[in-house]
């Protein structure tokens, strides 16, 4: 574990550098307060910190409330080591935002003491972190899949929209639905119907750039966000996924599964202002079309093509059979 | 050869207390601060006997000069360092000056000194023996 001593008298600073290293600590030195609180405020720095209060450019008060400033960063558990013990000395110390006081000349067995307290703090905050992160992924990613999941991804692509009409590029949007999902399930179980979503998620993460998003829309409905591209590039890509997806049977524990992907492709700048929820019935509207022109395939929403409603009822007709 | 063990130490220590009075300098509170380290002694011992003359000629300036902030600040140096060696009576004489210092006593300046720098001119006579003593 890594500490930090900052002290400005060299024998104190000897003794507990020693001691530290003794008891096992990665120690770092520093001879005054400036020093102490540019080694601590790095995402990287040190978590445990042992502070002298009087010391030159910042004291040991100084530093705990700059350290305490920061945001977003891992916990430093910072103790003040002074001759000072006057009852509003500790006071003063404690709400500048030190975690505890210990007096000069230290005792080592306390000192260890006092640390390993902080080591179990600082244990329990990484634990704490770690579950608050686990439930953040749970809130905003499908369990079976981990994409996004459908109110994020629906977010994400609202945000995207809005930023590609700002600087006036094109985000193409990419409902992409599996074809005869349900005989999958049907035919080879459950069980193999997940090896199959899992798997489709897999490509298609594969297929896209980094910084493009992909999302579990419904249950074998994926929509990917193609950020600032053009339209050659946006069909290449959907070309592209519909490949991967059919080109190779998935494997699961009953056997290679031969599957293949139906795209509907939409690209906003063909679109002008509309809303995510008046874009997405055109997208599965290409959707609906790459159904019925044999599945397998990629269609490209178009204003001018755009179905009247009277179609919705074909289109619902196709969705049951998908 | 093996070295001594801490218990060992540490009553050798004592026994050479009628050398090395507790009032100047308590060894065998040293030994148990430093978890035994007699090299961190001897290291610890080196940096006072090169260090402390210095703060000491800067408080008897600040003294001289009635400068309480000087003061204040050299003694408490001064009184780290000391009570860093278990030297409690000299630490105790610096505590006072830094106290004197902080209060703008400037009155009491010169009497503080002298009785600090007497009782660490004592302490200084007694470090090389207690190099020797402890750290063979």
């Amino acid at each position: 574990m890594k500490i930090l001593i900052a002290d400005d008298e060299v024998m104190s600073r000897k003794m507990l550098q020693k001691t530290l290293e003794r008891a096992g600590y990665e120690v770092t030195a520093v001879e005054n307060g400036r020093l102490a609180a540019d080694q601590l405020c790095p995402p990287d720095g040190p978590r445990l910190a042992l502070l002298d209060w009087v010391m030159p450019e910042l004291d040991g008060p100084g530093v705990c409330r700059e350290v305490r400033q920061r945001k977003d960063q891992s916990y430093v558990y910072m103790v003040l080591l002074t001759s000072r013990e006057a009852k509003e000395d500790v006071v003063a110390g404690l709400k500048s935002g030190a975690d505890d006081y210990l007096t000069k000349p230290f005792d080592p067995e306390e000192l260890k003491a006092r640390l390993r307290t902080g080591l179990r703090i600082l244990s329990l905050e990484d634990r704490l972190v770690e579950a608050r992160e686990d439930m953040r992924f749970r809130a905003t990613h499908d369990g079976l899949t981990a994409l996004w999941n459908r109110g994020v991804i629906l977010d994400l692509l609202g945000r995207e929209l809005a930023r590609s009409r700002r600087e006036q590029v094109c985000t193409a949007i990419l409902m992409c639905d599996l074809d005869h999902f349900k005989s999958v399930n049907d035919t080879y179980g459950h069980l193999a119907g997940d090896d199959v979503l899992r798997e489709t998620a897999k490509r298609l993460v594969a297929s896209v750039r980094s910084y493009d998003f992909v999302g579990r829309f419904g249950g074998e409905e994926f929509l990917v966000v193609l950020n600032n591209c053009n339209p050659a590039f946006a069909f290449a890509r959907a070309e592209e996924i519909r490949k991967t997806i059919a080109q190779t049977p998935v494997p699961s524990a009953t056997g290679l599964i031969p599957v293949s992907m139906s795209v509907g492709l939409l690209l906003s700048h063909d679109w002008g202002h509309l809303r995510v929820e008046e874009l997405l019935p055109e997208a599965d509207a290409a959707l609906y079309a790459a159904k019925a022109a044999g599945r397998n395939c990629v269609k490209v929403a178009s204003p001018r093509l755009s179905s009247p409603d009277s179609d919705s009822q074909d289109r619902e007709s196709v969705r049951m059979r998908r | 050869m093996a070295r001594p063990h801490y218990v060992e130490i540490l009553g050798s220590a004592r026994k050479k207390e009628k050398y090395m009075p507790k009032a100047i300098m308590d060894l065998t509170e040293l030994l148990e601060r430093v978890e035994n380290d007699r090299e961190l002694i001897r290291e610890l011992l080196l940096i006072f006997k090169e260090e402390f003359p210095i703060h000491l000629r800067a408080l008897r300036d600040a003294v001289d000069s009635m400068d309480g902030k000087r003061v204040a600040a050299e003694a408490h140096i001064m009184k780290g360092m000391l009570s860093n060696l278990a030297a409690g009576s000299a630490a105790g004489a610096a505590a006072r000056l830094e106290q004197l210092g902080r209060s703008q006593e400037v009155s009491e300046f010169q009497e503080a000194c002298a009785s600090f720098e007497s009782l660490s001119k004592k302490l200084l006579l007694h470090l090389d023996t207690c190099m020797a003593e402890v750290c063979g």
